[in-house]
């Protein structure tokens, strides 16, 4: 890296007046520059950034572009940024932006507004979290989970929930980007390669993304593959942004995808061209199934007493059944047969049992190309011609970071992408694989908050701890990795870091229950009602211990910090406002500007914006770096980073406990939670309340971990900008990519699957195609299949689609003036041109969207590119951006799939982010009219 | 006067005296994601002066569309046969307003609920077109639709239509590398210059009363530091470097491989900023089979845009293309690439983080 400090270029002293044209080089200058990043999630970004600072403000930022190339032959990272990012300066003095604690001085929403002291706002807002909790207990304070919390926000909100014993919604349900299908397969959902792992990608399917609007920074390595002969196919019902420069545009009709995939996998099967060795090895395709029930042999079948999670396959050299190794994905001697029909002696006297790999096969029929083709609207020819290539080349899916997902059958999708993947040994090298979102990463977030004092040797005695732990575990089961015993001990942690999946706070308490309870919203193959199968699950205890709050528990005291619920949740603002608003005593929002939410709290806290506090980007692998953002200018106002805003809410807690003396109160889980010392708890008597020490502490204990260099420190990263990752860490999400990072490699994830045979956290210890759990057996779903989207929000012509915005991260920028004015300055939907003019609706003609659940008026963006019967309306869009404040959230019910309650079943566990219910939205059925 | 010619240094001499050399771009369309990134950078760092908000020097249209401001290129400006072709001063309005947005009415208002945030005109009309207006609308009939994007800016012209319609003498052309200027002290705003551009990509300050657009960075340049747009641009498109200059990437790309075009070339003004035209996706014929025959964009249109060489342009790029997938070497793919991103920056490689900025009085 550069010596950062030296000036290269010294710009000559112009005399006044010389020459007409200092006029703009005068405009170019500044006294100060600074690194920076917007450490919100526009993730996966970490864009590094510089502010140039002029007489104390920020005049403008820039790209920093100081990266090395790290492999030779693959283009380097630089320059990273977006239209968002190098424009982000326009946020900081910006109309929307909160400047002091304001407290409602009218009804909720009235927009009547009243400024107060910091010290009155923290005093109502502890008294209320105090009552709450002697009423109901800490479950009454909640904490919905928003996306854009940076590394303060992050510690400070985790901090203060754990202290309180407040309950904190799952993130990945909160933001329906929870990938079931690739965590039935693999156990997890988030698998990651780096960015530039692209570019050794030989064939590049974007499939349920649009990475022209969402991923400005990384694209270019679609470009530059393309160069080098990769081929490009955007697979996406309209002629998408992120069409334009593929090579091939295959116009899908809406929710079809797992046809068109499963139509792939009966070429590659029936063609011959299974890449066999892998699938033996990664894959349950080799395992014994019984066809009849459909479950896998057992050793609990074969003998008295067997393991219920012992598998077998068949031995083709002796031509017995063996058992299948937990421990690893070799066989050793063992040649196991893929397919074939075999006899076994069970308990139940001989069954004929068959290969998973074999009932693909049978349930493959239903998809030959040209039927395949029928239903998803496509020639046969071009599935034939796909699948050809995929087999013979490093094939890479780029999905949105959960878009499948986002469909009600979004699993069944996955699966099926997943089983083409495997039949073509597609994941685990160079160029291939598909992904979701991660975190984790940044160890020193999750060590500096357990220490008693600064220093190396509290994070070294973690890390020995967690060592020692593991190695106890490994030798108690040697058939353990790292990677199974961290994911295994997340499951049965009884929650995920803090979080519980919201569904059942949702149902119980937000309104949900209605829409839920339409069983005709539902997928029409959903086999009882839904109140059925929810009691099921809840009596079955396949959610014990998570399935808060309780019915006696409602909430009482929210506090949104990171997010924007009312703008967000599927199923309505208007869902919200009737159903969980009037429950709530006290409403905070805690944000840098008005959002939607903040219009219809009790009070709001002014945050501080990036460049105004010090941050990290969102860690994760998709780019291998720990990306850093200073604070450059004080916040403007009473403006306060989210880690001090939650210490003066702790400090207020302690002192009215102390006062009203309030004795500590115990949880559901029995934990206490002791008011009366919460600030002496939340800064570690004090330690904790500079955030200057604060990451400069988390720095150096990730370095002691050893995920950054052992010379990470705040100094340091203010002279680099930012560290690449020397290692994992030790959080489960990094480990479970099951890769080591390498300075001069692109990272792809599972290596340690494909190249040393580590197995993988599943029931079956493989990528697992079969999952042989009751209710997926009746559903027809134990394989990957094809289903219609269920008709949800009503019998209505229009499938309605979705997807990030190019022009906000989520809903940050969208009220921001130079963002709106490089679009048409408000939300549009698109809409097929022939289909407006039947509707009578001409180019920015406001149109009526609704179905069953609700209704919200926009302008028709009339476009070649959309496809007839389809009507896009892209996300991100604050409410007040529409007419009586309502968006499509009001017309989305937000049906979640009934399956993904089912639980008790080997990996179908749920730890933070991962195997849980979440609602969708994509093919939401509605009507279009002129308004 | 050749038209639709890429070797169009080679033409006469432009008014004014032929410069030492040529600064030029090449924009690689085929990396271009129409994020307005350029966009956005070229507006923090310039254009947010008096007068300037509707400004948008650099700005990235939808193609086949109408461009910024309204109809751009069909305004007149430039010549044709060597004669100036009269050419429209477009309306605010064409140009797209700096709209004005009431926070305060949404945030605080009375008509909280009632009103809503979105884009009003100075005398409070709804808008009906803006820079960007028609973003992804693009062109044909589904499922054979499509579109590309087109960043434009001051494109520098060798033959500036602008700088001869000038009564004043206050467009000038740089010595040191051929940027046109405009002296903002000598302009008093009689906006021929706008009617002659055939780009359209001359403002009018009406608060100053002086004509103004993109300038090159040129305190940028000076520094040795790549302009504002280029060196923000995270598609890697724009190539820069003296076109003079025979190992430049321009260079090569403009006259060796002949695959960076001038736009409009019939608006006979030699323009040095040069596109390398869109390779978009292989249409479908009526059975729904992909038919490499066909293009999904009528070529009589990309000719328009790109003159007749776009044809063979196009070849190059698609063989080159197969050439590197058989495992063979390619020049031309290496440079389209730029594995090393500074690559792309020729001559104007400095970190302007390391650049000493000048204390003008």
């Amino acid at each position: 890296m550069s010596n950062e400090a030296t000036p290269v270029v010294t710009l000559a002293v112009a005399e006044a007046g010389a020459d007409q044209a200092d006029r703009y080089r005068s405009r170019w200058t500044w006294d100060e520059v600074r690194w920076a990043s917007h450490c919100i999630d526009c993730y996966p970004g970490n864009c590094p950034m510089r502010v140039y600072l002029r007489d104390g403000k920020v005049v403008r930022e820039e790209s920093a572009a100081t990266f090395p190339v790290y492999q030779d032959g693959v283009p380097d990272l630089n320059p990273m940024g977006c239209q968002k990012g190098v424009g982000w300066s326009r946020l900081l003095d910006a109309p929307e932006r909160v400047l002091y604690p304001l407290r409602r001085d009218g009804e909720r929403g009235q927009g009547k507004w009243r400024r107060i002291s910091w010290d009155e706002a923290c005093t109502e807002i502890a008294d209320a979290i105090l009552d709450a909790a002697l009423e109901t207990g800490p479950e009454a304070l909640v904490a919905p989970s928003g996306c854009n919390l940076g590394t303060l926000a992050l510690a400070g909100r985790g901090k203060f929930m754990g202290l309180t014993g407040g309950l904190t919604l799952d993130l990945n349900a909160e933001m329906n980007d929870f990938a079931a299908g690739q965590y039935l397969t693999w156990g997890m959902f988030d698998p990651v390669s780096s960015v530039d792992d692209w570019f050794h990608s030989e064939v590049f399917l974007i499939w349920f993304g649009n990475p022209n609007y969402t991923r400005i920074p990384h694209v270019h390595y679609l470009a530059e593959a393309r160069y080098r002969g990769c081929e490009v196919y955007t697979i996406s019902p309209d002629v998408s942004p992120s069409a334009v420069h593929a090579d091939y545009h295959l116009p899908v009709r809406p929710g079809s995808d797992a046809a068109l995939a499963l139509g792939m996998c009966q070429v590659v099967i029936d063609e011959g061209l299974v890449n066999e060795s892998f699938v033996a090895t990664q894959t349950d395709l080799p395992l014994l199934v019984d066809p009849v029930t459909r479950r896998y042999l057992r050793a609990s079948d074969v003998v008295e007493g067997g393991s219920e999670e012992q598998l077998f396959a068949w031995d083709a050299t002796t031509g017995r059944p063996v058992e299948a190794p937990r421990g690893t994905l070799w066989w050793g001697d063992v040649r196991p047969a893929l397919e074939g029909t075999f006899t076994v002696d069970t308990l139940h006297g001989p069954v004929q049992v068959t290969t998973v790999l074999s009932m693909v096969r049978e349930r493959l029929a239903d998809y030959e190309p040209e039927r395949a083709a029928e239903v998803c609207g496509l020639h046969p020819d071009t599935i034939r011609a796909l699948a050809r290539k995929v087999a013979r080349h490093r094939t890479n899916i780029l999905g949105a970071l959960g878009g499948a997902s986002k469909h009600y059958h979004g699993d069944l999708i996955e699966r099926s992408q997943a089983l083409l993947l495997a039949l073509t040994g597609n994941w685990g090298r160079h160029g291939t694989g598909m992904r979701a979102w991660v975190g984790g990463f940044l160890d020193g977030l999750i060590t500096f908050a357990l220490k008693t004092h600064r220093g190396p040797d509290e994070a070294a005695a973690i890390v020995d701890m967690r060592d020692s732990v593991m190695r106890d575990a490994l030798e108690a089961d040697p058939t353990l990795t790292e990677k199974i015993w961290a994911i295994e001990a997340a499951r049965s942690g009884g929650g995920g870091g803090g979080f519980v999946p919201p569904v059942f706070f949702w149902y119980r308490f937000a309104g949900y229950k209605d829409a839920w309870e339409r069983r005709e919203w539902h997928d029409p193959s959903m086999p009882r009602p839904f109140e059925e199968l929810w009691r099921e699950a809840i009596d079955s205890g396949w959610w014990t211990g998570v399935d808060t709050p309780r019915e006696d528990q409602p909430p009482q005291v929210l506090i949104e910090c990171g997010g924007n619920v009312l703008r967000r949740t599927r199923g309505g603002t208007k869902m919200l406002l009737e159903h969980l608003w009037p429950q709530l005593k006290m409403v905070v929002t805690m944000d840098v500007r008005m959002s939607a939410t903040a219009t219809w709290s009790d009070i709001v806290l002014p945050m501080a914006q990036q460049y105004e506090k010090i941050g990290f980007g969102i860690p994760s692998c998709h780019v291998m770096h720990l990306t850093f953002c200073d604070k450059a200018v004080e916040p403007p106002g009473e403006a306060v980073d989210e880690w001090e805003g939650f210490r003066r809410i702790a400090e207020k807690l302690e002192v009215r406990a102390r006062e009203r003396g309030v004795a500590p109160v115990t949880d559901a889980w029995g934990r206490e939670h002791d008011y009366g010392s919460m600030h002496v708890a939340f800064t570690a008597d004090g330690m904790w309340t500079d955030q200057e020490v604060i990451i400069d502490e988390m720095l150096r204990d990730s370095g002691v971990v050893g995920s950054l260099p052992p010379e990470a420190s705040l100094d340091e990263v203010r002279r680099r900008g930012y560290f690449r990752w020397e290692s994992l860490g030790i959080t489960p999400r990094a480990v479970g990519q099951a890769t080591e990072p390498s300075a001069t490699e692109t990272f792809v994830p599972f290596r340690k699957h494909v190249e040393d045979g580590e197995p993988y956290p599943t029931l079956c210890r493989r990528a697992q195609f079969l999952i042989d759990h009751p209710w997926f057996i009746e559903a027809d779903e134990h394989l990957p299949r094809h289903k219609e989207p269920p008709a949800s929000g009503g019998d209505h012509p229009f499938q309605m689609s979705s997807g990030h915005n190019r022009w906000s991260i989520h809903s940050l920028n969208t009220a921001n003036q130079l963002m709106l004015e490089t679009h048409r300055g408000g939300p549009h939907l698109v809409i097929n041109e022939h289909d407006a003019a039947r509707l009578g609706l001409a180019d920015h003609d406001t149109a009526r969207v609704f179905n069953d659940r609700g209704e919200f008026r926009v302008p028709v963006k009339t476009s070649a590119a959309a496809r007839p019967g389809q009507v896009i309306m892209y996300n991100g869009f604050d409410n007040y951006q529409f007419p009586g404040w309502a968006g499509p959230n009001d017309a989305e019910p937000g049906m979640f799939k009934w399956l993904h309650l089912a639980g008790g079943y080997g990996h179908l566990r749920y730890w933070g982010n991962e195997w849980q219910p979440c609602p969708v939205m994509r093919n939401t059925r509605v009507s279009v009219e002129p308004a | 006067m050749s038209t639709a010619s890429s070797g169009s240094t080679e033409a006469p001499a432009a008014p004014g005296s032929r410069p030492k050399q040529q600064f030029a771009m090449v924009l690689d369309l085929n990396k271009c994601l129409g994020c307005q990134c350029c966009t956005v950078a070229c507006k923090t760092q310039w254009t947010s002066g008096p007068g300037m908000d509707a400004m948008w020097w650099n700005i990235v249209s939808t193609i086949p569309g109408r461009g910024t401001p309204r109809d751009a290129f069909e305004l007149g400006g430039g010549y044709r046969n060597g004669s100036p072709v009269p050419g429209e001063l477009p309306s605010g309005r064409e140009w797209g307003e700096a709209w004005e947005f009431d926070y305060e009415q949404v945030f605080d208002g009375e008509g909280y609920g009632k009103t809503f945030l979105r884009p009003k005109e100075h005398d409070g009309a709804e808008p009906g077109w803006g820079p960007n207006w028609d973003e992804d609308q693009g062109g044909g009939s589904y499922p054979n639709s499509y579109f590309f994007y087109l960043p434009l800016l001051c494109m520098n012209c060798s033959q500036p239509a602008c700088l001869e319609a000038c009564p004043r003498d206050s467009i000038y052309r740089r010595d040191e590398d051929g940027i046109i200027l405009i002296d903002e002290e000598r302009c008093h705003g009689y906006r021929f210059c706008v009617e002659a551009c055939p780009y359209k990509r001359i403002y009018f300050n009406k608060e100053r009363s002086v004509a103004q657009k993109c300038i090159s960075c040129y305190p940028r340049l000076e520094a040795g530091v790549a302009p504002a747009c280029v060196r923000q641009c995270p598609g890697r498109l724009h190539h820069i470097g003296y076109l003079d200059d025979p190992d430049s990437a321009v260079h090569r790309l403009v006259h060796t491989f002949q695959v960076a075009l001038p736009l409009h070339a019939d608006f006979e003004v030699m323009p040095n900023v040069f596109y390398v035209p869109p390779l978009l996706p292989d249409a479908f014929d009526e059975d729904g089979r992909f038919d490499p025959s066909r293009s999904r964009m009528p070529l009589e249109d990309l000719e328009r845009l790109f003159g007749p060489e776009v044809q063979a342009a196009l070849a190059t790029l698609q063989a080159e293309r197969e050439r590197v997938a058989a495992g063979e070497p390619s020049e031309l793919m290496d440079i389209l690439i730029a594995r090393n991103w500074r690559d792309l920056l020729g001559p104007f490689d400095v970190d302007p983080a390391r650049v000493e900025p000048a204390r003008h009085r």
